[in-house]
């Protein structure tokens, strides 16, 4: 069990003002069996309403629109979370069957499919979590952590290409590997001690259960990762979706920062 | 001869058609063009009998389709006990996961079905598609009708024919329904849809208002329609369009998919249900059937094959000449490939195609379906033609007396799509 504090701001900047903005938001960690959160603070500003909601994956969002002219718009997260990542209870298989199967961000090319030729038969391999493993580590040894030459639409079989990425490409190259498999496996968006962005690491579906991954660290996940959201792929997970009138261009800020208690 | 009757009426009705817009627009190669769609003063005729046991059969399957639809977006039983193969749900595109978990008002998926049928010609009937995206058709022979009894009256009444002008009624009931407390309105995409005829003819016949996105808007958790004081008005039905429905680009009316969620919009037909009317699901249609209704199908599917599975796989190589093959992520008579109309280089590529991407494809035995005669230059000649029966869901499922028949123009043709030049008939089910 690990306590620690978290603080996530998000800003977005406008070159020229912009109205009826209509946002919706993906950036709160919330209560489950991993992770209890306490004191949390949530600040939006500017908004003529807002309202929150769960999505299909049991994700938290806050949906809303903001009318009145604004050059900038910001998002502020702060709480305390309480981790235990053993502490997930059984799910049923059923649940899991959705991701079994690519998406646009998880579909293996041909580089996958080549390099996933090259690998160890699954035969070897006793359970999902093994087999996902095994990937990580090949996967860890090939691939090179490299910023700015991936963006967020960026799929897992382009990051491949170039055999270098961030988190997200990291994930989305696993999570491509395993479904070629048909192994049940998820995308996670969340916080680990540190400043600076947001994290990305995976889920395998073993045994009834959900196990972490963090394949930028080549790791299995423990109980300093904070869950945002989960779901097929980053795209799931996207932290913030807009549409608004006016503005030009638009630069956006994150920081995000969390450490132990 | 009624039919002969009927011709001499022919150009007067087809001139109030097109003076009243009964139109189509298609797109071909980028450019929006609008075509009258032609119609022919033959109907259809179904006898009484005939037409019940078509109504039974289809409450039954929109019945069944409508618990499949609820199954998956929930408990996924169909899938966990084996009857539905888990990868035609979500490797295909009608699945929306984030649909996933939510109750639509009266959980109901499948407000307006069109069930595409042809007879063949020893009588029997089989179901070719179901379409649930809310399929359009229906005011073509509701106007048609309407023309007809306008320009012949005192002759129209002698046939005993069953009124078809209800389907506004039956539509404003199943509106009613699941109408969570608000107007009522019809959602068009605009002037430069396919089917912008449909929508004006029905929101001005249902008297729901007609409106495009710019009108509506989220505020709080509720939708309102803006009127032209600037006034809001709450809305709670809503005829969408869910092919226009693009929620991960927000684009349509912000935020409408989130209150839909929490329940305070009726969306008709509900988004998410294309997963049962995805060609690779029908074949599943008669396992449904039984499995929700513990039913054995009344109406058939035409004899389908999967080649994702391996011993229909077999039969679809070894009789590829005698089947049609069809895509099924495509529509509108687009994607559909007969065995024996290819050359043989053209017909080795295909079974290629077909073995690296078995789970994009059906194959179906050729029904050879009826011809109904129509008028072509002033002689009867025959064409294929097809029937979509419209079923409407409210507290039960309700079968239109009446329905679109579509024919072919062209004499070796068996695709009948408006989108492919066909013409249209009033379909005549009838009183005794």
């Amino acid at each position: 069990m690990q306590r620690l504090r978290y603080s996530y701001h998000m800003q977005l900047n406008f070159e020229e003002p912009v109205r009826e903005h209509h946002f919706k938001l993906r950036c709160f960690p919330s209560s489950d069996e991993r992770q209890k959160i306490f004191n949390e603070y949530i600040n939006i500003y500017p908004t003529h309403f807002s309202s929150a909601e769960k999505d299909s994956f049991g994700n938290m969002c806050i949906y809303g629109a903001a009318n009145q002219t604004h050059d900038h718009f910001s998002v502020d997260v702060k709480g305390e979370a309480e981790i235990n990542i053993n502490g997930q209870l059984k799910v049923e298989a059923y649940k899991a069957g959705i991701f079994k199967y690519e998406t646009n961000l998880t579909k293996a090319g041909n580089n996958i499919r080549e390099f996933h030729r090259t690998l160890e038969p699954s035969a070897l391999y006793t359970s999902n979590f093994e087999r996902a493993k095994y990937f990580m580590n090949v996967l860890y040894d090939e691939f090179s952590y490299v910023q700015g030459v991936t963006g967020i639409f960026t799929t897992g079989e382009e990051a491949f290409t170039i055999r270098s990425g961030v988190c997200q490409d990291y994930a989305h190259i696993l999570l491509a590997l395993c479904r070629l498999e048909r192994i049940p496996c998820r995308y996670v968006a969340g916080m680990i001690p540190g400043e600076g962005a947001t994290h990305a690491w995976t889920e395998i579906y073993d045994e009834g259960k959900w196990r972490l991954l963090d394949p930028t660290h080549n790791r299995e996940c423990d109980d300093t990762y904070i869950k945002i959201s989960s779901g097929r792929d980053a795209q799931d997970c996207s932290i913030n979706q807009g549409v608004f009138y006016g503005g030009g261009r638009q630069r956006q800020e994150v920081k995000v920062i969390a450490e132990k208690v | 001869m009624i039919n002969e009757e009927l011709y001499e009426h022919s150009e007067s009705v087809n001139e109030l058609l097109a003076r009243y817009g009964v139109k189509f627009g298609i797109y071909k190669n980028g450019v929006f063009h609008e075509q009258l769609f032609p119609f022919d003063m033959i109907p259809r005729v179904i006898e009484k009998d005939e037409f019940e046991f078509l109504e039974r059969g289809l409450k039954q399957r929109v019945k069944a389709l409508n618990e499949f639809i609820n199954d998956i977006y929930h408990d996924k039983k169909i899938i966990t006990d084996g009857v539905v193969a888990e990868e035609f749900i979500y490797s295909g595109s009608g699945y929306l996961v984030q649909c996933d978990g939510i109750s639509p008002p009266k959980n109901i998926f499948t407000h307006i079905a069109g069930i595409d049928l042809v007879q063949s010609k020893n009588g029997e009937w089989f179901i070719l598609e179901d379409n649930l995206r809310v399929p359009s058709g229906a005011s073509y022979p509701m106007i048609a009708r309407e023309l007809c009894r306008r320009s012949f009256p005192e002759e129209f009444e002698k046939y005993h024919v069953e009124d078809n002008r209800n389907y506004a009624e039956i539509l404003s009931r199943t509106m009613s329904y699941v109408n969570t407390g608000g107007l009522s309105v019809i959602l068009t995409p605009g002037r430069f849809n396919a089917a912008y005829f449909e929508h004006s003819y029905l929101a001005e016949r249902t008297g729901a208002r007609l409106v495009t996105c710019e009108d509506l808007i989220v505020d709080d958790e509720h939708l309102y329609f803006i009127d032209y004081s600037g006034k809001r008005e709450r809305i709670s039905d809503e005829y969408l369009d869910p092919v226009n429905f693009n929620r991960e680009s927000l684009i349509g009316i912000p935020h409408i998919f989130d209150i839909y969620s929490k329940g305070n919009v009726a969306l008709i037909n509900a988004p998410g249900n294309g997963v049962a009317d995805d060609k690779g699901i029908y074949y599943f249609v008669p396992a449904m059937i039984k499995y929700y209704l513990g039913e054995e199908p009344i109406l058939n599917n035409a004899p389908t094959y999967l080649p994702y599975y391996d011993k229909d796989k077999q039969y679809v190589l070894e009789n590829f000449d005698k089947l049609v093959i069809k895509d099924v992520a495509e529509a509108g008579g687009y994607g559909v490939t007969f065995g024996n109309k290819l050359s043989k280089q053209e017909k080795e590529n295909f079974i290629a195609l077909i073995k690296s991407e078995p789970r994009r494809f059906i194959a179906q035995e050729v029904i050879d379906f009826i011809d109904i005669d129509i008028y072509d230059n002033g002689q009867a000649v025959p064409r294929k033609a097809d029937l979509r029966a419209f079923v409407l869901m409210s507290d039960e499922p309700v079968v239109w007396k009446s329905g679109l028949t579509r024919f072919s123009r062209n004499p070796d043709s068996f695709i009948v799509n408006s989108s492919q030049g066909g013409g249209f008939k009033d379909t005549w089910v009838m009183k005794e």
